[in-house]
């Protein structure tokens, strides 16, 4: 059982980095032998998950949800109410989407995700994070100064749109939903997947592009 | 508690490195795999990020994110008696698990991932002290314990818009409790936090001990 003595565990932490070799990889590498070797895990399941957050898990999952609530109006009335359960029709369900809340763009409303703390994302329906999501600048900036941190994106919003940020402090996750772009009317569900982009749903891109 | 992962509107960082990829090396990814595929049996997800949480400082703004992610998965590990300190060093078991854990093949990790889905709403009993619409001040309390209040909304006022119902309380959480309080999303104006000339907003999901009438 877990001892929840937090002096405890930043006394483990102070040992592991004093006496663990200092490169990042020899310590994963560490973890990773001993895991293997207790029987705890296997080795191949390890290349199993790296290999299905690569092929498998990612923003195109999101950039499903999001065609089809542009597509589909009782999707997107269930999507906005619940959007965890929404989200159980493509089998998207996981790690850190239970309680996930979609957010929808207008064009007088820009939402911005954002986790301070630590890095709250939903992995399951948008795959791993990219880096920056989980950088201290990020996680300082974009509260204080979301304008400034958009213009690094390349996203110069007029004073006319407000911007809502979403800072992920408990259980709930939020998925933005972009604007569908004009000019799509017809447009299949498939062919509007390939428009959304990742940034679009955490809030740094804004204006999708038409291809 | 006032560490130094509470990063919100602190200042002194330059740009965001905007094409920054999900992983920049292999162990970053394999790190991810291993934290979601190494059973660890007791704790709670609140006292999993506390242990990050404290991390020396310095430490904590030097090391990569999965390198935090790293040791706080071995920390917890040794805490909990799965490893020792002595087998991460030498690389050596002590003992192993027989017979060992089954490889999982895509379907299987396709499946592990969709059963990672974890719901943290708690039926309550009483009533929720607050309603859409109403003010209320985030508390100004420090603790030394866990907390998922940033110190960036305490003392400030803003409004309840939404009510979520009872969920897992994560500051009782990461001491062992597994304790509900009813959770609000309450937006503050950027105007009142930092004094921004801006319509805009920001939203934190705060549970009700956070939180007081003005």
């Amino acid at each position: 059982m877990s001892s929840h003595d937090a002096k405890k565990l930043g006394q483990l932490h102070r040992d592991l980095h004093t006496h663990m070799p200092s490169d990042p990889a020899l310590r994963v590498k560490a973890l990773e032998s001993l895991a293997v070797e207790k029987g705890l895990v296997a080795q191949d399941t390890i290349d199993t998950w790296v290999e299905m957050y690569r092929d498998r898990v990612g923003p195109m999952r999101g950039a499903q949800v999001v065609a089809r609530a542009w597509t589909d109006d009782a999707f997107r009335t269930r999507l906005l109410n619940d959007a965890g359960q929404a989200i159980k029709d493509f089998g998207f369900e996981g790690h850190a989407s239970e309680h996930l809340k979609a957010v929808e763009n207008t064009p007088g409303t820009h939402n911005l995700v954002v986790c301070t703390l630590c890095s709250c994302y939903p992995f399951s329906v948008l795959g791993m994070s990219p880096a920056w999501y989980r950088s201290a600048a990020y996680r300082a900036r974009v509260v204080k100064d979301p304008r400034a941190v958009l213009a690094e994106f390349g996203l110069t919003l007029p004073d006319t749109v407000k911007i809502r940020v979403w800072d992920s402090t408990a259980e709930l996750r939020y998925l933005v939903v972009p604007e569908r772009p004009a000019g799509t009317q017809g447009w299949s569900e498939d062919r509007l997947t390939e428009i959304v982009t990742r940034d679009a749903m955490i809030g740094t891109d804004r204006d999708l592009k038409i291809t | 508690m006032d560490g130094p992962h509470d990063l919100g509107g602190k200042d002194g960082f330059g740009p965001v490195a905007v094409d920054a990829p999900p992983f920049a090396e292999d162990w970053e990814a394999r790190q991810w795999a291993l934290s979601k595929n190494i059973p660890l049996p007791g704790g709670t997800i609140d006292f999993w990020r506390h242990g990050i949480e404290n991390m020396d400082p310095a430490t904590y703004l030097a090391l990569p994110y999965f390198e935090k992610w790293c040791l706080n998965e071995i920390a917890h590990r040794i805490d909990q008696g799965v490893f020792t300190l002595d087998e991460i060093l030498t690389g050596q078991p002590e003992s192993r698990q027989d017979p060992p854990a089954k490889p999982l093949d895509m379907d299987g990790a396709l499946a592990r991932l969709r059963a990672n889905a974890q719901d943290f709403s708690v039926t309550m009993d009483k009533p929720a002290a607050f309603n859409t619409g109403d003010r209320v001040v985030a508390q100004n309390i420090p603790t030394a314990g866990h907390t998922r209040l940033p110190a960036y909304a305490r003392g400030h006022t803003g409004t309840v818009i939404a009510h979520h119902g009872g969920h897992l309380f994560a500051d009782a959480g990461a001491a062992g409790e597994h304790r509900g309080e009813h959770l609000y999303t309450v937006e503050f104006t950027a105007r009142q936090l930092w004094g921004s000339d801006t319509a805009d907003t920001i939203c934190l999901d705060l549970w009700e001990p956070y939180l007081a009438a003005p």
